[in-house]
């Protein structure tokens, strides 16, 4: 009896909400320690942050509730929509520099992105479960790539890297779970690594020999095989000499599109002070409020961007590795009710949910603490924004909505 | 359609879960890396991020009269800083501070310029802020980045006395003063040190320790407050230093140097200590302190006066007559003559084809060591001095300090010249000089160059035998200077005849006696010709009463007869100094 109820309770999807609410508390915390002791009248982060869980709330059980075929029936609708929302802040005015933002007269804007990148998911969702395709063949892999390329082409020419990075992270999961061959995965990733691995001789060295058992491995056409180890190859070598052939403007121009946070005179302030103010808090932390890097804004963006290095610098090693079991908890729990779905389109859905929520994680940490150079994502539940926490919302209902079989 | 199944093998499931621990597993080692591995480097860098040490200047010791009386003190001031990272726009910032301040905007960026060393460190913009500047500068505090101002000590003078020659001056030590300074940690680029005089002798004396407070800085370099953990450690204020300058006197002797190149030295022969000093002309001494204005500095610099000369210690004169007890002791000391040995002094010597003149053109008559002593006969000494040997003489000299140092505590003196056979060949050459040059050397003319200073300590042994002690402006222990082996006999003989110079008809120091009842006044009077016109005008001496003795060097440079002008300045200075403590012995 005891058992029974202790497994219903393990397999409920409801235990989910579990980790949510502890990544809730700790960047609330955070956003208090950050916002009101540095004696900020609301509305400041926090408060706005504690306004915003209203919607979220609201948005959390409407997508728990929905019907699953509603919204199956209208994804590609809603796809087309979500299009034209993001193209629309290219008709208002630039705010920080960026098309990110639309105004609707509310007084705070609306990030139309942030609604696009599980919107993608579930229009992939449902091409891939809707079409039993021949996942054998690279050309099945094609059309759900231009599905995510075209929001994502857009939202990068807000510019918003980060997201059009989030906005594509689904993608190869998704396949991946649909049956598609490893093999043709790699060769989307391939292209990419030719060209970063070629500015560095050994990496190069490396990479073709890598590349070369693989293609070995995977047993292609003679002709594909050799077609493509030497394209690759042709790449990584082709591309350093244009790159060098670039004016220096020019190659800033591409470099800062890359990573906008790169200051002029290049000493990557932001990710130093970061770095330091991470380092400092040590293993149990300077104690919440007592951030002196925090506090004295030595750190940038902190309660968004970098909320992680502030968490790290008051609360310590000990809070980040309870915060990042409790997202890898999270996760899990996820993509174990995408294993335990009934139909395809529900399982396709909670692993590309799965994947912007790590690709969220990922980057927003790594960034943070100077592994990535990208310009930074917030942390799920625990950044300091609105738009976000309220898509944030939504993909839990959906992943609460999706996984709820088991339950009745 | 939704009908589609999801058959999806548990590799699968496994694979994508295990890429999640993965990443996951990146993102703590990373933070295990930064947060535990790499822990003290970045608590180093978050504290230099964020702690701001400042020095907080010592107060400098004052500078004290015999009696107490504050010659140098110090006061407030402000000095406005720019730094360099958060000035932001510079030329806006300097016109805010123009217009609050009236301080010129390109002075301000000339000094900005000048002072510049680091974009973190405060770089100094004006001085001397007042404190009205200051509240009109804080009006303005909003449109001002990276501007601060300090409070800062500044010197301040007696405004009775300038004495400007040994009190010295401050100035901001350079790269070159502190690599050659021993103690360097107390010493930071841009400090203020003595440049001169009893500043720069007594630096470590007057300096005290400097203090440093640390701050906690923002992220905009704006100060949010203390540091606990880090305690303040408070200057410690210079030592005071208490010399044996008298206030009275050397406003007495000031004046009389008014309008007057020259240089005066009023002295106590028990102790050494000097109770003024004069150099005229001399400079204001707050020039050096505070913003010196271009045209000041050059109206100085280019005036043919040359008032930064210390004519006291570093101005060398011929002494005239006033050599000539030198002479006499080597004449009696060597029994070269004796006293009543006598010459006929018809106002002129001649020498070979070559006739040297006494300053009497009448002529003295009868004339032994006594009277031409009293009566500054040149032609006696024409005579005696042929029976002396010039080494000797030099040596002689030496002992009573003649082309030597005296080590006063002042920072630099020069040395003078007394020419011996050495010096002679040299410059002449072996056959190029002839006995006639000992003639003038025998009235203190010629190759002979002292400075007053060696006048003032040659006067302090005359009027106590040699039982006396080094010079100097601060007390201190100090032994009796060398013995001069000279007989009681030559010293009385000596005594009387520069009592003579001033107490009897046809003496030539008639004019240095205030006739007070009981005070005796003995010297000497000298009229050194020279190359640069006028001759300069000497009067040494030392009056007695009872148990008080003082001794004054008057020299005014191209001022004529020493008995006729410098003279009734040592009578004043000597009438001032007995009813002074006349004064201070009735309270």
């Amino acid at each position: 009896m005891f058992l029974e109820i202790w497994q219903k309770i393990k397999s409920s999807p409801l235990t989910m909400l579990i980790p949510v609410l502890f990544l809730l508390i700790l960047g609330l915390l955070s956003l208090y320690s950050i916002a009101t002791l540095q004696i900020q009248a609301p509305p400041n982060a926090f408060s706005k942050q504690l306004f915003f869980l209203i919607p979220s709330f609201i948005m959390l059980i409407i997508m728990t509730i929905l019907s699953k075929r509603l919204i199956h029936k209208y994804i590609y609708f809603i796809y087309i929509l979500s299009i034209v929302a993001v193209s629309l802040p290219f008709l208002g005015d630039k705010v920080v520099g960026t098309y990110r933002w639309i105004n609707f007269g509310l007084p705070f804007d609306l990030q139309p992105s942030e609604l696009s990148k599980w919107i993608i998911v579930l229009a992939l969702a449902r091409y891939l479960s809707d079409h039993n395709l021949q996942m054998n063949h690279f050309n099945a892999n094609i059309l759900p790539f231009i599905i995510a390329f075209i929001p994502t082409i857009i939202v990068l020419n807000q510019p918003d890297l980060g997201t059009a990075f989030v906005m594509m992270a689904p993608i190869l999961p998704m396949l991946y779970w649909v049956g598609a061959r490893p093999f043709h995965l790699f060769l989307f990733i391939a292209p990419l690594l030719s060209i970063i691995s070629a500015f560095n001789f050994a990496v190069f060295s490396i990479w073709a020999f890598s590349l070369a058992i693989i293609i070995y491995i995977s047993k292609p056409k003679l002709i594909h095989g050799i077609g493509l180890y030497f394209s690759n190859i042709f790449l990584g070598l082709v591309f350093p000499l244009v790159w060098n052939l670039l004016r220096p403007y020019q190659q800033n121009r591409f470099l800062t599109f890359i990573n906008p946070e790169l200051d002029p005179l290049g000493a990557g302030y932001h990710i130093i002070q970061s770095k330091t103010a991470l380092g400092s808090g040590g293993i149990f932390g300077k104690g919440w409020g007592q951030g002196t890097q925090t506090h004295l804004k030595f750190l940038p963006v902190q309660e968004s961007d970098f909320i992680v290095s502030a968490i790290g610098e008051e609360l310590g090693f000990i809070v980040l590795l309870f915060m990042i079991s409790l997202f890898f908890w999270f996760i899990y729990k996820i993509l174990h009710l995408a294993l335990d779905t009934n139909d395809r389109f529900s399982g396709l859905t909670l692993v590309g949910v799965a994947s912007i929520f790590m690709a969220h994680v990922f980057v927003n940490s790594a960034m943070a603490s100077g592994l990535m150079p990208v310009k930074g994502l917030p942390l799920p539940f625990i950044s300091y924004g609105g738009s976000f926490l309220v898509s944030s919302f939504m993909m839990l209902g959906l992943t609460l909505n999706f996984g709820r079989e088991e339950i009745y | 359609m939704l009908r589609s199944p999801n058959s999806v093998p548990k590799i699968k499931f496994w694979t994508l879960l295990g890429l999640t621990l993965f990443l996951h597993l990146i993102l703590l080692y990373r933070f295990f890396q930064l947060q535990v591995l790499d822990y003290d480097l970045y608590t180093q860098r978050a504290n230099s991020n964020r702690i701001r040490a400042t020095s907080i200047p010592a107060p400098r010791g004052l500078i004290l009269d015999r009696n107490g009386e504050i010659i140098v003190d110090n006061y407030p001031t402000y000095v406005l800083y720019g730094i360099g990272g958060e000035i932001i726009n510079k030329s806006r910032n300097f016109s805010v501070i123009s217009r609050a301040t009236g301080i010129d905007s390109s002075y301000l960026s000339i000094n900005y310029k000048n002072n510049y060393r680091s974009r973190f460190l405060p770089t100094k913009l004006a001085k001397d802020l007042t404190i009205s500047q200051l509240s009109r500068l804080e009006e303005y505090k909003n449109n001002l980045t990276g501007i601060i101002y300090k409070q800062f000590p500044e010197r301040i003078f007696n405004p009775k006395i300038r004495a400007s020659h040994v009190l010295g001056y401050l100035k901001e030590s350079d790269q070159d003063y502190l690599s050659s300074i021993s103690e360097k940690s107390n010493y930071q680029f841009g400090d203020l040190i003595g440049w001169s005089g009893l500043e720069r002798n007594y630096e470590t004396v007057l300096r005290g320790t400097k203090g440093v407070s640390y701050y906690q800085v923002d992220a905009y370099g704006r100060e949010v407050g203390k540091i606990e953990s880090q305690s303040n450690t408070l200057p410690i204020p210079g030592n005071d230093i208490t010399t044996t300058l008298d206030i009275s006197i050397q406003e007495l002797l000031e004046s009389e140097f008014k309008d007057i190149r020259g240089a005066g030295v009023v002295s106590s022969p028990k102790t050494g200590g000097l109770l003024a000093y004069v150099s005229s002309p001399d400079y204001p001494p707050d020039l050096f302190t505070g913003l010196i204005a271009t045209k000041d500095w050059e109206l100085v610099i280019t005036d043919m006066d040359k008032p930064l000369l210390d004519r006291v210690a570093n101005g060398t004169y011929p002494p005239g007559s006033i050599y000539k007890m030198i002479v006499a002791v080597e004449l009696l000391e060597r029994k070269l003559i004796d006293k009543d040995w006598s010459v006929t002094c018809p106002g002129y010597y001649e020498f070979y084809d070559r006739t040297f003149k006494c300053w009497k053109e009448k002529g003295h008559g009868e004339v032994n060591l006594e009277k031409a002593i009293a009566e500054s006969c040149d032609t006696f000494f024409y005579q005696a001095i042929q029976k002396i040997e010039l080494d000797k003489l030099s040596k002689r000299s030496k002992t009573f300090y003649h082309g030597k140092q005296t080590n006063i505590d002042l920072p630099s003196e020069m040395r003078g010249r007394v020419p011996d056979y050495k010096y002679m060949n040299k410059k002449y050459g072996k056959w190029g000089w002839s006995e006639g040059a000992m003639l003038n050397i025998s009235i203190g003319q010629g190759e002979l160059l002292v400075t007053p200073l060696q006048i003032a300590l040659y006067t302090n042994i005359l009027a106590t035998r040699g039982e006396t002690y080094p010079l100097h402006l601060v007390n201190n222990q100090y032994k009796k200077i060398k013995s001069l082996n000279i007989r009681k006999k030559t010293w009385e003989f000596i005594e009387k005849a520069m009592i003579r110079v001033v107490n009897n008809p046809g003496g030539t120091g008639g004019r240095a006696n205030p006739k007070i009842k009981g005070l005796l006044v003995s010297g000497k009077t000298g009229t050194a010709e020279n190359p640069h016109g006028e001759p300069h005008a000497w009067f040494i001496g030392y009056a007695r009463k009872n148990n008080e003795v003082i001794s004054v060097v008057i020299m005014l440079e191209n001022g004529g007869h020493g008995g006729e002008v410098a003279a009734p300045i040592a009578r004043r200075i000597f009438k001032k100094y007995f009813e002074l403590n006349i004064e201070i012995a009735k309270k």
